[in-house]
């Protein structure tokens, strides 16, 4: 009853209509599990990005000229070239060497596709959150560390103990940011075949002849995803800036 | 006042040149510290006081000279300057105080993570030295809650908590309002009854003519006079001397 009544709205639309969802009550099983695959995609690799981007941060801020430039050039490799071209890399160059077991995650992303790409979306983003990190360390009072360092706790005592805590709450807007950015840009990965939302648009559109509807929906789900956490974000930033004030 | 004659520091003829010599901070300045002195270190600003002070346990580091500490040359890679710095306590004008921790974690951190005490003994430690200054009921607190003169005795109630052998302060009492600078001058005039070595750049000529044994005055990166606080606040005898002081006086 329910899906007469739903099909029935999209009948007498032509293939190319904007708004023709028609591909739904066969295809909507695809288009969910396309938003599942996003959404898995994009917060593992920001997660995953975390550590090597901990990591190149205190690279950049070191005393040492060559640990700087190493972490410098890794970041500037990653942020000046298309994330597709190095997607292509990785996934072709670098996972020809490696082989991936094959298995389904959660029933339905296969590893074969899915690890190469997170991985790559990773390697990425962590040239992204390095920057985030480092401007969050810097954020944080030179006299801290000073204090830390004049009751005797070493650099590494006191970064851990002291500057990472403060900059890390600083931080996590700026990195809930980069997962909004990653869900946009993960859409490269149907390109690889890995079945997010576009390859799911793409599948459907090129099954049913409906050329612009999955698109239309694709589009219209990734807004419904990302504008609400920006504003969350946002909420929460301007809560913390009030909260600091002394 | 009888003092040990013990030297615990000694800086000969240290210099801080920034920005490849074009700006001096400090321009060859000596000093010896005796155990259980109090020397205050007074000037205008810009003169080097905090710089001199900094450098005692290198959070400037030196362009050349010598620093020792209880005998050791701290202007070494050899040695281990935590470790030395454990020994000399800095209080700051700006507290510096951890805001992420509460009041007893910021003073437990150092000893505990150091492992010179047992969780249990740095905090009945830290409780004494609370109860000393008179916030024992603050522990609990997080920092942007207390005022700038609680802030700055939990701060150096921290700084004691390492059982130093000399404490610096970095004009302790300059960012304070002025209703809140007697109870830190109160800790650290208690501190100096109890012994303690203490070298304090300050502003308050009224403390340091009470409580210092010498006093030191600096300008342009220099120690330009040193005395007792009679010789150099009553009979001063260098010229800028005279002029900084008949403007802060």
């Amino acid at each position: 009853m329910f899906w007469d009544w739903w099909q029935s709205l999209f009948t007498d639309m032509p293939a190319y209509a904007f708004f023709n969802f028609k591909f739904l009550p066969k295809y909507g099983y695809a288009v969910i599990q396309g938003v599942e695959y996003t959404l898995i995609l994009s917060v593992v690799s920001v997660l995953l990005a975390v550590l090597p981007a901990l990591m190149l941060a205190t690279m950049r801020l070191s005393k040492c000229a060559p640990v700087r430039w190493l972490s410098g050039a890794y970041i500037a490799a990653f942020r000046s070239t298309p994330m597709l071209v190095q997607l292509i890399i990785i996934y072709y160059g670098v996972f020809n060497a490696i082989l991936v077991p094959k298995f389904l995650i959660f029933g339905f992303i296969d590893s074969t596709r899915f690890i190469p790409g997170v991985v790559a979306l990773a390697l990425n983003s962590s040239a992204y959150v390095a920057e985030i990190f480092r401007a969050g360390i810097l954020a944080v009072d030179s006299g801290q560390m000073e204090a830390a360092r004049s009751l005797g706790l070493s650099q590494a005592q006191s970064m851990r103990l002291v500057i990472l805590p403060q900059a890390i709450k600083n931080v996590l807007p700026a990195l809930a940011n980069e997962v909004v950015t990653m869900i946009k840009e993960s859409s490269i990965c149907m390109m690889l075949g890995m079945g997010e939302i576009m390859f799911a648009a793409q599948t459907i559109s090129g099954s049913t002849y409906i050329t612009i509807g999955p698109y239309m929906l694709a589009a219209i789900i990734y807004f419904a995803i990302n504008y609400p956490t920006s504003k969350v974000i946002e909420h929460i930033e301007r809560r913390m800036r009030r909260g600091d004030k002394h | 006042m009888e003092t040990n004659t013990d030297i615990i520091i000694s800086v000969k003829d240290l210099v801080k040149a920034y920005n490849h010599g074009d700006v001096v901070a400090l321009d060859h300045c000596d000093l010896d510290v005796k155990k259980g002195e109090v020397v205050a270190i007074i000037g205008p600003s810009g003169s080097g006081k905090s710089t001199l002070l900094r450098s005692l346990n290198l959070l400037e580091e030196p362009t050349s000279g010598e620093i020792d500490f209880e005998g050791v040359h701290l202007v070494s890679k050899k040695i281990d300057i935590n470790r030395h710095r454990q020994k000399m306590g800095m209080v700051f004008q700006h507290f510096n105080l951890f805001p992420h921790k509460t009041v007893i974690e910021n003073i437990m951190m150092a000893p505990v993570t150091l492992k010179l005490k047992t969780p249990r003994e740095a905090q009945a430690q830290a409780l004494k030295l609370l109860e000393r200054v008179g916030l024992a009921d603050k522990k609990d607190e997080y920092p942007n809650m207390l005022s700038g003169g609680q802030k700055q005795r939990i701060a150096i109630v921290r700084a004691l908590a390492m059982e130093p052998e000399v404490m610096l302060f970095d004009e302790p009492t300059s960012a304070l309002d002025p209703e809140m600078v007697g109870e830190v001058l109160d800790v650290m005039r208690e501190l100096a009854r109890d012994g303690m070595t203490m070298i304090v750049v300050t502003h308050e000529m009224g403390f340091a003519r009470e409580v210092a044994d010498r006093v030191i005055f600096m300008a342009d990166g220099s120690i330009v006079e040193e005395g007792t606080p009679h010789e150099i606040f009553d009979t001063p005898k260098e010229e800028r001397t005279q002029n900084f002081l008949s403007k802060v006086l």
